[in-house]
């Protein structure tokens, strides 16, 4: 979906600032790089072991984003993450973030897709707030901090993301209606 | 071909509106495939005109039907001598207008005018072709944004150090809590390095306010990733889910200390 409204940028001016923002990270690397070559030289080797950990769920979005523009229209997304879709769209959403791994970058692509397919920012928000939920790191979280904080912890979590998502609609939904 | 539909929110499960001037939406729907494009509608400012405004600008979208609850008679002759279609009255959900006009289901329309089925069907989607092009599109659209994070990442991580950091806690709970939650929203990464730190840090005497924090806001935050945030999902809504995150991760991190009775 592509929504016109004030935050619209002209397509040439938002691909100007996408490339501006990593020049300038290359320009500070050389820049520091004259006052601290070894470290300079750690951080790089820092950016590519980043890279190293997100190049699976990299290709793994990558993959989905395919599927999802084989297989699903908009009209499936709208219905299940759309902002009419009720309770399922919350369980789906919060799932689809529990479920998934690496770093949260690495799924921005994904989440603009399935947004540009109809998919609220409610449930986008959702998502990313329940990443910090990991059952499979439960066991670990409970040996480091023992069951019951661990419990609190997510289940307090999982309310917090929900507050975050509606947060975000209020935010966002009353800059439209404004608009 | 295009057909626009006024509607209370910008997806297809949205309610059609009554009336264009009044829409807080406009759907432009390419009834072949379902894409579709929202704009706000005229202003509430725009007064009288409001509904030719979003006549205008649904028409310069390319839509050749007009799906709407109502519409003024003259100006429907209007946009009908001019090859606009328009179809009154058009209630229930944008979806089920969109499938009834399909269909030649909605009230005025001739049988004639049915059009071929909505391809709902996973199998009738665009080939996989064109798919994985328009993947690779939308990927490689935010991956200069992408690269700048990965290699601001690396230059966080390779001069500040987590020693460094962990020296600013100062026993206050307030502070302590405070100073997790901005730790934890500049490093950020995965869950299981923020139960290690988190531990670190009672080790080290820290409050478990600081700790569950810093433990919250690693996952929930993100400030390095924001610019490929904004880049994939806008300004506003990144920076209004970091903020929210933000405060989340202080107000769940002392409602879980207090509720565990400030011990693990």
């Amino acid at each position: 979906m592509k929504t016109i409204g004030h935050d619209a940028k002209p397509a040439a001016n938002r691909k100007h600032w996408q490339w501006l923002f990593p020049a300038s990270v290359i320009v500070v690397y050389v820049s520091i790089y004259f006052v601290a070559p070894d470290r300079t030289i750690n951080a790089l080797m820092a950016s590519g072991n980043v890279l190293k950990q997100m190049a699976l769920p990299l290709l793994l979005a990558f993959v989905m984003m395919v599927v999802l523009n084989l297989f699903i229209t908009p009209a499936h997304v709208s219905r299940f993450l759309g902002s009419r879709a009720g309770i399922k769209g919350v369980l789906l959403s919060s799932v689809a973030g529990i479920l998934s791994m690496g770093p949260v970058y690495a799924w921005l692509p994904f989440l603009a897709a399935i947004r540009e397919k109809g998919a609220s920012d409610f449930h986008l928000a959702n998502f990313l707030a329940s990443r910090a939920v990991k059952p499979v790191l439960l066991p670990l979280m409970i040996g480091y901090f023992g069951w019951r904080f661990s419990l609190i912890f997510t289940v307090l979590n999982m309310v917090g993301a929900l507050l975050v998502a509606s947060a975000v609609i209020y935010v966002c939904d009353g800059q439209r209606k404004s608009s | 071909m295009k057909i626009a539909i006024p509607a209370t929110a910008p997806d297809l499960g949205a309610s059609v509106e009554t009336r264009l001037g009044a829409a807080p939406y406009l759907l432009v729907i390419d009834i072949e495939d379902l894409s579709f494009e929202a704009v706000a509608g005229p202003p509430p400012s725009t007064g009288p005109g409001a509904g030719i405004a979003a006549i205008s600008i649904v028409t310069g979208m390319g839509a050749k039907a007009i799906l709407v609850g109502f519409i003024s008679p003259h100006i429907a002759l209007t946009l009908e001598k001019n090859g606009i279609e328009v179809i009154t009255p058009v209630g229930g959900s944008v979806m089920d207008a969109v499938i009834k006009y399909r269909q030649g289901a909605l009230p005025g329309m001739a049988g004639d005018s049915q059009q071929p089925d909505v391809k709902l069907a996973s199998h009738t989607g665009p080939q996989l072709q064109a798919a994985f092009r328009k993947a690779a599109r939308q990927f490689f659209s935010i991956i200069p944004v992408l690269a700048g994070v990965i290699l601001l990442v690396g230059l966080f991580r390779g001069f500040v150090s987590q020693g460094l950091l962990l020296t600013i806690f100062s026993g206050n709970v307030i502070q302590d809590t405070l100073w997790g939650a901005c730790i934890g929203s500049v490093l950020s990464g995965n869950p299981v390095n923020s139960y290690v730190v988190g531990e670190t840090l009672l080790k080290m005497g820290v409050s478990l306010f600081g700790a569950a924090a810093l433990m919250l806001s690693w996952v929930n935050v993100g400030l390095l990733q924001l610019p490929a945030e904004i880049s994939a999902l806008g300004t506003r809504f990144a920076v209004s889910r970091t903020i929210a995150a933000f405060l989340m991760a202080i107000v769940v991190s002392i409602l879980t200390v207090i509720l565990t009775g400030g011990r693990v």
